[in-house]
């Protein structure tokens, strides 16, 4: 069905990664007829590999390489994270886009404003929306509600909140675009068995190989993207699942590795002309690493609750996301639903003995919240490549380096704090919550877009300032993290690069 | 040793160091059971002060004893190929029993003091981290626990279940 493309063929555009921004990037360039050559590290699973369990689909579809720091929760496999995300789809807000305007200079932060406003951003989250199938967007009806919705949304009503809803999910309320509705199945972050949630796998890709300009190669780890004397990206040298070498020529470059890997391979790629990497004239690419202010809160309610029993995550309270100074904090946050099952719970309460043990007596009592919320860019925050440790590729092992700012740990008390009175409203006990650093499953901004290009490593399009052919296509252009969970962001901003590139190569100059 | 192996291996320890960092609700979700048996059946008294151990760092009094049992063979028997899990178990038993005497003949009390002492040990944390994901997934504990666990196979939970809160809700909204 797909078209092939010899190595040293020098048409395609070459997307690193089939995830949320790699394959919506390349979607919408075949969809031009733009030749792409995708390169996932990953292989690629059908709806028949994907299983209710989450060790088994930890390992067939996690990212589980060496890496120093802080726990990351990659996925290597086609369609990237989007087969373990949430699908939660609220847009960043406009305030949030000039970050550094609405906040001020917060201390010891790198805080910019990004170079595009949401009036240029809108048209983009309603063609993301619609292509993701966000519920409440496009006459798509609200998500279903599940137990864990309808416990969150009471206690918000009953303390104040009244942005409450069920909808901004990118999970089938209804069957849509040849995918059907939800079936609560509960296992989301496994992969959605019957691909109701949207995922690459099984909507950008086969769209892109039903046009015949477009090439998935799976079990391709790239290693390097070489350049020419004048410094344009020229070819991609990458090793496939025999251990062999290859290298594709490329008439551009766009990199959509998540976070971790999209900094591993422009550090990994430096030359005598780019000794620190590429794109990397400024210093900055690695360095502003944000994660989103998470926290997982539980709380035992009077009755059953058995918030296992659907969507993992399904609704969400907004009244927190906006910039109130007087909260004690820039920026704000979201609180979301989220179900869960034992082991997990036993893990995320932490700790042994009767506290665990008791806690878990009431598990089917139990309701969640997941938070999301800003997270302001600090210079020490940073991925890097370790001195000497290698991994079976040969690649050096990332170090990720991350820690709170205080505005982080202010947001997060105040979440916290915010979603025990919405438990305990309603008669909710006995409430849990992590503080400090979680696992990051939201990673942004090691490859920031500047308007200045002293001060980031893209530009407003996501196209590098140093190589004019070599574009960043994942949450790693972020200017700032905003509260959204940012994977809407991620598709918004590749639909536009797309046309942006489009427009570029109409106008011969890419 | 085949590339299936170490793979397996280099999952297990990412499982284990990530467990450890507790992050559980996020993170992946622990050990696979399913090796065979290969190094003979774990020593008698060192499964007898693992099991006293599992229901300590997990306690259901509704749950018996065979079921913490269980939960210790197919750790063992999951981890056969993996020397240094043995060692972890026999360090845990030389270390608990150096607490004031043998562990098992000891009140719980005493066993939790013991278990405290040695909460900061090497190899406290993968004990703890296999306990769970293998205690926190067994069937029995499940049950008992109201889990209803994989859906797919019967629909999902859309017609079994979801959405539904008991009276509670309405009495307090």
């Amino acid at each position: 069905m797909a078209r092939r493309y010899e190595l040293n063929d020098a048409s395609p555009v070459v997307v690193i990664g089939s995830g949320a921004g790699g394959a919506t990037l390349a979607n919408e360039l075949a969809q031009e007829g733009i030749d792409v050559v995708c390169l996932e590290a990953g292989s690629r699973l059908t709806l028949a590999d994907v299983e209710n369990d989450p060790a088994l689909m930890g390992e067939r579809m996690g990212w589980n390489d060496p890496r120093v720091g802080a726990p990351v929760w990659l996925c290597k496999t086609v369609g990237g994270t989007t087969m373990r995300w949430s699908a939660i789809t609220p847009r960043i807000q406009a305030h949030e886009l000039k970050a550094r305007t609405t906040y001020g200079a917060l201390d010891d932060t790198t805080l910019i404003d990004w170079p595009l406003t949401l009036e240029e951003l809108a048209p983009y989250y309603d063609k993301a929306e619609d292509k993701m199938g966000v519920t409440g967007t496009h006459g798509i009806p609200p998500s279903f509600e599940t137990s864990c919705y309808k416990v969150l949304a009471a206690g918000g009503r009953k303390v104040g909140y009244r942005e409450i809803t069920s909808a901004r999910t990118a999970i089938n309320s209804v069957a849509r675009d040849g995918r059907p509705g939800c079936l609560q199945i509960g296992f989301c972050h496994e992969g959605c068995k019957i691909g109701a949630k949207w995922s690459t796998l099984y909507t950008e890709i086969p769209k892109a190989e039903a046009t015949d300009h477009f090439e998935l190669r799976t079990n391709a780890m790239a290693q390097k993207i070489a350049h020419d004397a004048a410094g344009r990206a020229t070819s991609v040298v990458y090793v496939d699942e025999r251990g062999e070498t290859h290298e594709q020529k490329a008439r551009a470059v766009a990199v959509a590795g998540n976070v971790v890997e999209t900094t591993r391979l422009l550090l990994s790629s430096a030359s005598s002309l780019f000794p620190g990497g590429l794109g990397n004239s400024s210093g900055h690419v690695g360095r502003n690493y944000m994660r989103h202010v998470t926290s997982i809160i539980y709380s035992v309610m009077p009755g059953a609750v058995n918030f296992h029993k659907g969507t993992r995550q399904s609704g969400l309270i907004m009244d927190e996301q906006y910039h109130k100074p007087e909260r004690g904090f820039a920026g704000g946050y979201f609180i979301e639903t989220a179900g869960d099952y034992p082991e997990s719970v036993a893990g995320t309460v932490g700790g042994w003995g009767k506290p665990v043990g008791d806690y878990l007596e009431a598990f089917n009592r139990l309701a969640g919240v997941f938070i999301t919320g800003e997270d302001p860019p600090q210079a020490a925050n940073r991925i890097s490549l370790h001195p000497t440790e290698r991994d079976r590729y040969g690649l050096p092992v990332p170090v990720l380096e991350y820690s709170m700012h205080r505005n982080s740990d202010a947001l997060q008390r105040h979440a916290i704090q915010q979603t025990t009175a919405v438990f305990e409203s309603i008669g909710g006990t006995d409430t849990r919550a992590t503080r400090g650093v979680g696992p990051a499953c939201h990673n942004m901004g090691v490859a920031r877009m500047s308007a200045r290009p002293d001060d980031g490593v893209t530009n407003r399009y996501g196209q590098t300032h140093d190589i004019p052919n070599l574009f960043v296509s994942d949450g790693s252009a972020f200017s700032s993290s905003g509260a959204a969970n940012p994977t809407l962001t991620i598709v918004a901003l590749a639909i536009r690069q797309a046309d942006h590139i489009a427009e570029r190569m109409r106008r011969t100059e890419l | 040793m085949r590339s299936a192996d170490l793979d397996r291996r280099r999952f297990l320890v990412a499982a284990i160091t990530l467990a450890g960092a507790g992050s559980g609700a996020f993170g992946p979700a622990g050990l696979r059971i399913g090796r065979a048996w290969a190094q003979g059946p774990l020593d008698s008294s060192t499964k007898e002060t693992m099991v006293r151990m599992a229901r300590l760092l997990f306690p259901h009094n509704a749950i018996g004893d065979d079921v913490y049992a269980d939960v210790l063979d197919q750790a063992w028997a999951s981890a056969a190929a993996d020397a240094s899990f043995a060692e972890t178990l026999r360090q845990a038993e030389v270390a608990l029993d150096g607490q004031g005497g043998t562990f098992v003949e000891r009140d719980e009390a005493s066993q939790v003091a013991a278990l405290h002492a040695v909460e900061r040990t090497a190899f406290f944390n993968p004990i703890h981290a296999t306990v769970r994901s293998r205690f926190y997934n067994h069937p029995a504990v499940w049950e008992h626990l109201g889990y209803a666990g994989p859906s797919y196979a019967q629909g999902g939970y859309l017609n079994r279940g979801a959405g539904e809160v008991g009276d509670w809700l309405a009495e307090v909204k």
